[in-house]
Formats: C-alpha cells, sequence, structure tokens
C-alpha cells in the first residue's frame, strides 16, 4: 500500500537506431537465438501436412463433414482475425485472442497481458504484479482502466488495481483488447495511459463441459471446470469453479520469500435472446484468497460481483444497452512495523453500485453517434491500522459522467471523430475531456491515424485521506489540495496489412503531463510530508508491432516499444524524491513471440522478452533493475479431439530473475517455472 | 558473436525462399475455403422440384457469376458428390445473361452494383441465391453468408425463398438468422 514507487532518471543519451539495438541484443543472447533458429529450420524441414489443431483450417474431406454449427463456429481469419476492428480504430490498440492466451501458457490474466505489445509488465512476485502503458510504472501504477465485461476493476484506495483479486477462467475470455494512450471520450476519467478490456465469450459459444487441471514448480496445483448449455432456445448459460495454490517467490540471494498463495473462484453467466431485438447477459462472479506476507502474516481478499446488461436494437441503425453492476471487495492486510509505529492489519471493506447507459445511432448517413450517462457510487470502509491509515475511515463518494462522441465521414475514407466526456466526482468537481482523432482509409489495408485528447487522472483515497503512520506524528500525509492530474496526449499511427501474410501497426506520442503527483513538504516544518500536484512534464514514444505469417502453420509476432521520459519539479515548488518517483519505465523493450503448428496434432509456442533497465528511485538513492531477456515456452498436445496436453516453461533463462522493486535483501526474484496441464473440452 | 547472426540470417532466408515458392499456391484464403463448403452444405440441405432440373440425369450446378473468390476449390469440393443422385457441377458465368440451367448461384461482391437487375433475371427460376455481398438478404437475396466478429454466419430471407418453389430444410434455418426484405 506504500506508495514509495520507483523512479527514472532521464537519460541524454542519444537513440539508437533499432537494427543496432536488435543487434547489441542478438549479440548478448547468441545461444538463445540459435535455438529459435535450430527450432525455425526444423520447423521448416517439417512436413508441411496441416496438423488437426484447431486453429489451422481443416482439409476439404474433414470440412465437408462438419455440420453448418460447427462450420459456424470456425474462424474466418488468422492473421487479420482482429482486422475487422483494428481497421476502424483510431487510437493504438492490441487485441489478445484466444487462442495465443491459450497457446501462450498464460496462467493468470498478468501473464496473459505480457501478450500485448504497447503494455509494460512487470511481475514483482507471486501475487503482485506493476503494469502500465506508456510510462509511470509502479505496483500502485494508476494510469491505467482495467475493465473485465464492462465492470471496472479498479480501486479506488490508490487509482489502481489489485491484480491479484482479478481472475477469469481463461479458457472464457474472448480476446483483451489493450489501447494504449488516452481511452478517448467514451472511457472516462483514469484512461489516461491506456485501457484494458478484457472481453468473455458468451455463454452461446461455451456449451458443454470443460475442465483442466495441473501443477509444477511455481504453480503447485491447479483445477477449473466449466459447464454450460441451454435453457429453451434462446437462452444459454454457463457456471464455473477453480482453483489454484501458487509457491514462493525468492529473495535475490536464493532465500524463500515466504508469499505462497492461494485462490479459488466461481460463477455464472447466463446470455438470453429476449426478443429479436433484445438481449440479456447476466453474470457473477465470487472469490476468495490467502496470501502468505514475507513481513510475517497474512493478506485475505474475498468478494464478488453482479452485472447485468440489457441491449436493445431500435432500429437498423440505432441501439442502445443499459448495464448494472455491484461490486463488493474485502481484504485483510497485515502491515509490518516501521520505526514509527507498531504494525497492524489493515482492512478494507468496498461496495460499488454502477449503472451505465449507452446510445448508438447513425444521423443522416454520415454521423455516427454514441452518447451515453452513467453513475457510480462507492462506499468504502477502512479498518486501520497504526502503520496506515484512511481518515475518514468511512467514505461514501459519487461519481456522475456524460459522454458523447461523433464519428463524421467527411470524405469517403476519412473520418473525424469529436467527442468529450463531461465527469463530476466528489474530489474535484468537473472535469472535461475532449478527444479530436482522425482517420484516414489510404488504401483497403492501410490506414492512418491522428489524435489530440485530453485526460485526467482523478484523485485517489492514497492523496487525499492517507496518513502514514496513523497517529501522530504523521509521517506522510494526503492533502484535501490534491488535484488531478492532467494529461494532452499528441498521437500519430499507422496500421497496414500487407498481403495476406504480414500485419504491422506503429504508434507514436507525445505526452504532456501536468500536475503529477509529488510528495511535497513545506520547508518550515518539513514533515508531514504530503501529495502534492508539484510535477510536470513529458513522455514520447514509439511503438511497433507486427505478425508475419509465412505458411498456415507457423507465426511470428514482435514488438518494440521506445519511450523517453523527462519529468521535473515545478519551479519554487518542492518534492523530496525530485522527480524521481512516479516512474520506473524501461527506454525499450523487445518482445518475439512464434507459434507452430507441427505435425501429429502437436503446437509449439516460445516467446522472448527483452526489458531495458528500469531506474527505481531508492529514497532518493538511483538503483535499478538490470535489463534481462526472459523466454517461455509451450507444447501442447491435442491427443485426442477432446483431451489436450501441455507443457509451459516459463522463465527459462535465468534461475532467478529481478523485475520490479528497489534493490535490497527483500526485493524478490521470479523462479524459472515449469508446469503441466490437461484439459478435456466434451 | 557473429555465429548466431549468421545463423539468423540463414534461417530467415530460408523462409523467405520458402514463402516466395508458397506464394502460387492456389487455395483461396481461409473464409472463401469455408464459403465454399457452405455451397456445398446448401445443396444438401435444399429441395429443388423435379422442374427445376432439364432432366432426370443432370447434374445440380453451382454458379457463380461474377469475380471468382473460389478458383478450383470449389471443384475439389463437388468432385466426386452426388446429392439425390445427381452429380455436382460447377459453372462460371461472367453476366446474368450467360446464366444458363443452375440451381445454386452464388452472386460475387463484384456484382454487388447490378444485385437487384440479377436477382430479378433469376426470380422464379427455382435458383437458391445466395452471396456475401452487404445486406444481400434483405436486398431480396435467399442465403446471405455474414461474417461477424471472425466467424460466418447465416442470414437467409425465407419469403425470397418461398417465392420460388424450394424448401429450404429446418435444418438450415434453425442456424440461421430470419430476416426480411427491407421496403424500399
Amino acid at each position: 500500500m506504500l506508495v514509495s514507487g520507483p523512479s527514472h532518471i532521464t537519460s541524454a543519451r542519444t537513440e539508437e537506431r533499432a537494427l543496432h539495438f536488435i543487434d547489441d541484443m542478438i549479440t548478448r543472447n547468441a545461444w538463445l537465438l540459435a535455438t529459435f533458429c535450430i527450432v525455425s529450420c526444423l520447423a521448416l524441414i517439417a512436413p508441411r501436412a496441416l496438423a488437426q489443431a484447431p486453429d489451422t483450417i481443416p482439409p476439404p474431406s474433414v470440412l465437408k463433414r462438419l455440420s453448418v454449427e460447427q462450420l459456424m463456429e470456425i474462424e474466418v481469419t488468422s492473421v487479420s482475425r482482429k482486422s475487422e476492428k483494428l481497421s476502424e480504430t483510431a487510437s493504438a490498440i492490441q487485441v489478445i485472442t484466444r487462442s495465443e492466451i491459450r497457446r501462450s501458457g498464460a496462467t493468470s490474466i498478468p501473464e496473459a497481458l505480457r501478450l500485448a505489445p504497447n503494455l509494460q509488465v512487470a511481475q514483482v512476485g507471486p501475487h503482485q504484479w506493476a503494469i502500465t502503458a506508456r510510462g509511470f510504472n509502479s505496483t500502485t501504477a494508476n494510469k491505467l482502466l482495467v475493465l473485465i465485461d464492462g465492470r471496472s476493476v479498479y480501486t479506488p484506495l490508490f487509482s489502481g488495481v489489485f491484480w491479484d483479486i482479478q481472475d477469469v477462467l481463461l479458457e472464457d475470455i474472448d480476446r483483451i483488447e489493450v489501447i494504449s494512450g488516452p481511452g478517448g471520450a467514451v472511457w472516462g476519467a483514469n484512461a489516461v495511459n491506456g485501457v484494458i478490456n478484457i472481453i468473455t465469450r458468451s455463454s452461446k459459444d461455451t456449451h458443454g463441459l470443460y475442465a483442466e487441471a495441473g501443477g509444477g514448480t511455481s504453480l503447485n496445483d491447479f483445477a477449473g471446470v466449466r459447464y454450460g448449455g441451454t435453457i429453451g432456445s434462446h437462452t444459454s448459460y454457463r457456471a464455473y469453479g477453480k482453483y489454484f495454490d501458487r509457491d514462493n517467490g525468492v529473495f535475490s540471494n536464493g532465500d524463500d520469500a515466504n508469499d505462497s498463495w492461494r485462490m479459488g473462484q466461481g460463477g455464472f453467466r447466463i446470455d438470453a435472446q429476449t426478443s429479436t431485438r433484445d438481449a440479456l447477459t447476466v453474470s457473477a462472479d465470487g472469490y476468495g484468497l490467502n496470501e502468505n506476507v514475507f513481513s510475517g502474516g497474512t493478506t485475505t481478499a474475498s468478494g464478488g460481483n453482479l452485472t447485468s446488461r440489457w441491449s436493445h436494437t431500435l432500429s437498423a441503425t440505432s441501439d442502445m444497452s443499459l448495464q448494472l453492476y455491484y461490486d463488493h471487495t474485502q481484504l485483510s492486510n497485515p502491515e509490518p512495523a516501521s520505526q514509527f509505529s507498531p504494525g497492524g492489519t489493515l482492512k478494507d471493506r468496498l461496495d460499488t453500485y454502477d449503472v451505465d447507459f449507452e446510445h448508438r445511432f447513425t444521423l443522416g448517413g454520415r454521423n455516427h453517434l454514441v452518447w451515453g450517462l452513467g453513475y457510480r457510487f462507492t462506499h468504502d470502509v477502512v479498518g486501520n491500522s497504526p502503520p496506515l491509515g484512511f481518515f475518514p475511515p468511512h467514505l461514501d463518494h459519487s461519481l456522475v459522467s456524460g459522454f458523447v462522441q461523433d464519428e463524421i465521414a467527411l470524405v469517403p475514407n476519412l473520418f473525424l471523430t469529436l467527442g468529450t466526456k463531461l465527469e463530476h466526482n466528489d474530489y474535484t468537481g468537473f472535469e472535461v475531456e475532449p478527444t479530436a482523432r482522425l482517420r484516414w482509409s489510404m488504401t483497403s489495408n492501410q490506414m492512418v491515424w491522428a489524435a489530440v485528447s485530453r485526460a485526467v487522472r482523478t484523485p485517489s483515497r492514497v492523496e487525499r485521506d492517507l496518513r502514514e503512520p496513523s497517529q501522530f506524528p504523521v509521517i506522510l500525509a494526503g492533502s484535501s489540495d490534491f488535484e488531478s492530474e492532467i494529461l494532452v496526449a499528441y498521437e500519430l499511427g499507422y496500421r497496414a496489412e500487407l498481403g495476406s501474410r504480414v500485419s504491422a501497426s506503429v504508434s507514436a506520442f507525445y505526452n504532456d503531463y501536468s500536475d503529477v503527483r509529488s510528495v511535497s513538504f513545506t520547508p518550515a516544518t518539513i514533515i508531514p510530508l504530503f501529495f502534492a500536484n508539484n510535477l510536470e512534464g513529458e513522455t514520447h514514444g514509439v511503438e511497433f508491432s507486427a505478425t508475419y505469417q509465412p505458411f498456415g502453420w507457423w507465426q511470428v509476432r514482435a514488438g518494440l516499444d521506445l519511450l523517453k521520459e523527462s519529468l521535473h519539479v515545478k519551479p519554487g515548488a518542492t518534492d523530496i524524491n525530485n522527480a524521481l518517483n512516479e516512474t520506473s519505465d524501461p527506454e525499450r523493450q523487445f518482445s518475439l513471440r512464434s507459434s507452430f503448428d507441427l505435425p501429429r496434432r502437436l503446437e509449439l509456442d516460445a516467446g522472448l522478452r527483452w526489458v531495458d533497465t528500469l531506474f527505481i528511485n531508492n529514497g532518493g538513492v538511483p538503483a535499478i533493475v538490470p535489463k534481462y531477456s526472459e523466454m517461455d515456452a509451450r507444447l501442447g498436445w491435442h491427443a485426442t479431439k477432446q483431451l489436450e496436453l501441455s507443457l509451459v516453461g516459463q522463465n527459462l533463462l535465468h534461475h532467478h530473475h529481478p523485475e520490479f522493486g528497489v534493490p535490497g535483501p527483500t526485493r524478490e526474484e521470479l523462479l524459472r517455472a515449469v508446469y503441466g496441464k490437461v484439459s478435456w473440452r466434451f | 558473436m557473429r555465429g548466431a547472426r549468421t545463423l539468423l540470417c540463414i534461417a530467415f532466408g530460408l523462409l523467405l525462399a520458402d514463402s516466395l515458392n508458397a506464394y502460387g499456391q492456389s487455395a483461396p484464403s481461409r473464409e472463401y475455403q469455408l464459403k465454399a463448403v457452405f455451397l456445398f452444405n446448401f445443396t444438401q440441405f435444399v429441395d429443388w422440384p423435379p422442374a427445376a432440373f432439364p432432366e432426370d440425369t443432370a447434374s445440380l450446378v453451382i454458379g457463380v457469376l461474377g469475380d471468382d473468390p473460389f478458383g478450383p476449390y470449389l471443384d475439389e469440393i463437388v468432385q466426386g458428390e452426388q446429392v439425390n443422385n445427381r452429380r455436382l457441377t460447377v459453372r462460371r458465368y461472367r453476366r446474368p445473361e450467360d446464366i444458363g440451367a443452375c440451381q445454386v448461384l452464388f452472386i460475387s461482391k463484384s456484382e454487388d452494383r447490378n444485385l437487384g437487375k440479377v436477382l430479378t433475371a433469376v426470380k422464379g427460376s427455382d435458383v437458391l441465391t445466395v452471396s456475401d455481398a452487404d445486406a444481400f438478404a434483405s436486398r431480396g437475396g435467399m442465403i446471405q453468408l455474414a461474417t461477424e466478429k471472425g466467424k460466418i454466419r447465416l442470414k437467409i430471407n425465407v419469403d425470397a425463398a418461398r417465392a420460388s418453389s424450394l424448401t429450404i430444410s429446418s435444418k438450415l434455418l434453425r442456424s440461421a438468422e430470419i430476416v426480411a426484405s427491407r421496403d424500399d
């Protein structure tokens, strides 16, 4: 819960050319590259027979024997599976598909998010992650909006996400859409650096029984089951349950970090086509988890949510939807004693009630309009602990929002989108987030887009209500003067499908930040330190990604992110960390994934990632997380039509390596891990 | 180390050569492979009256009007197959006037502009009209192959089918979205 995040020192180095950089990386990891080459060559030599893996299209003899329903289940596109969505979105969007998640061997949402080339994903320990887009990463990263099926999963305690609490049966994810950059008028406050939307499959598509189980070295055991069916001819449902048990991480000296944990979750979903024009979806989840903490004690969390969504088609050119959800989260976290106070337990109980309405319609053939209204009420009750507390402990908070967006077809293939979100929150009153985007389809398979947007990150309870420690003398406190952080983003992008085998995208951005959080002090008294908006600056960078599918049975995906950050303290203002605390981001990040469909119904996937050095502020002393490269691999075998076996290796290159955190005896490192999994589909 | 770099170059060279080789292959895209199989399926789920055929031994003809997105793949699919003791053959037509005796007519997207003319030309001649053109079913076509969310969906205009003497099996209707003709 502490906000002592890492930092990044601005670099005066000049940019290296991308080729030079790759060359550098190749030299450093020669044997790894050799492995890749050998595997690639083997794949080339292997007979070109189409494996019966579900991802490749079966030969005519098999297709002809399928029923109409089965034919309708086959995906039409592979490389360009996402093309429908991507070709129309004027922002830096990446889509992680269901089969990419399955083939990567990811066992959790954060592991699946590693597949998005435009995200920074750093694992701190078995149950802690630092995830962001375009900078400002920390374990309490606050510039990303994360949704699961339209339900926001961020905590108002620090405007970030407890990644250990968010879980879904990965088999039932349809796709994850990751937008880097301000989400635009539709998404709203806190979608400053990006939006992640995890979309699960309709229960119409998850009939039958699915069961999975397995175990390994870090992921000790896990099991999941889901059953889906129909009620009548217009309603589908599914119910699921899952459980896992994960092992400790280690400290840099190899000692156990004693932070193993386990979690169980279950839920259901019902989709009903109540009339030709109406669809209703109701879903609910409940979970409980238990984590050991290395400083002693256990963290527990439990909660549940209920979401319902009604869509109604008014006409061929107009439809609307209404969504309601209720979310309950409670957690209990041991807080260690410090030199300023004894230890204790911090408890939090949060109830969220949310209603969102949206209407889309076409006006006059040239205008596609979307507008909406929303209201969210949160009731937060904190049980304070001596080292850390929120005052007042009970807080009721309302958020009212409205948005409107118009996509105008200026001339064929040139679209201008204008939109804005207007919100009112109890902390800062009214906030406006306008956006203007231009999209030009140069040819049928190339698109250029540009955007200017304003986005805000509204205060969280940490910046307003925190007291660390709870009792006098308070060292670090929130301030009622803390305002929203503001971003004005300028973006430019290009996306293309070059033939049926290659697709690529490039996005460039220049982000102008003001009123960024600082830890300030009044020179007279020094303590308490308080949160203020005394930082400002800019970041800029480029994101590349490309997919190449030379054959139906081999696909390669690459991603490269470059980022330069330059934050400083406002003239005349104070920040105890000298603008170093808010960021901990690599200047370069590279990923490469290769997927092979092999004969005898085998599939082989391997993913390489390379992350540049992170500069982390250690209480004023700059420190680093060393640059690292790591590799995951998965071998899967469809033994029969129903049975799939897989063997997954994660973090294979080093016995243990750190990805985040201030160096010291308590910085955790991730272990090389292997697990095996069996799944049945009936 | 130079060894690894050389290996990488060799691997990419091989891969490039192979992919250039693969360029000449004739299979259509996944999308049209699937649509070809759908056409084959339709011959089994639709009943034509005996009058639709010139003679008892005539084959069941699948016609493709306009730009052909299937190539030889469609012929490969129907080769050796029989429906109700009739062989299946594929014919290609450039213009509506060229359409001969045909039971299933796939109208290519290239004919989108002339759709009205085409549908009028085959009206009343017991031809099952199929297309993936935009809003085909609401424009009077019988079966539309639409792509939604990466998968193929069927939209069937029952009124259009009923206006001819064709009977579409309920098995097919069950998997489809039933569409009414748009009043224009």
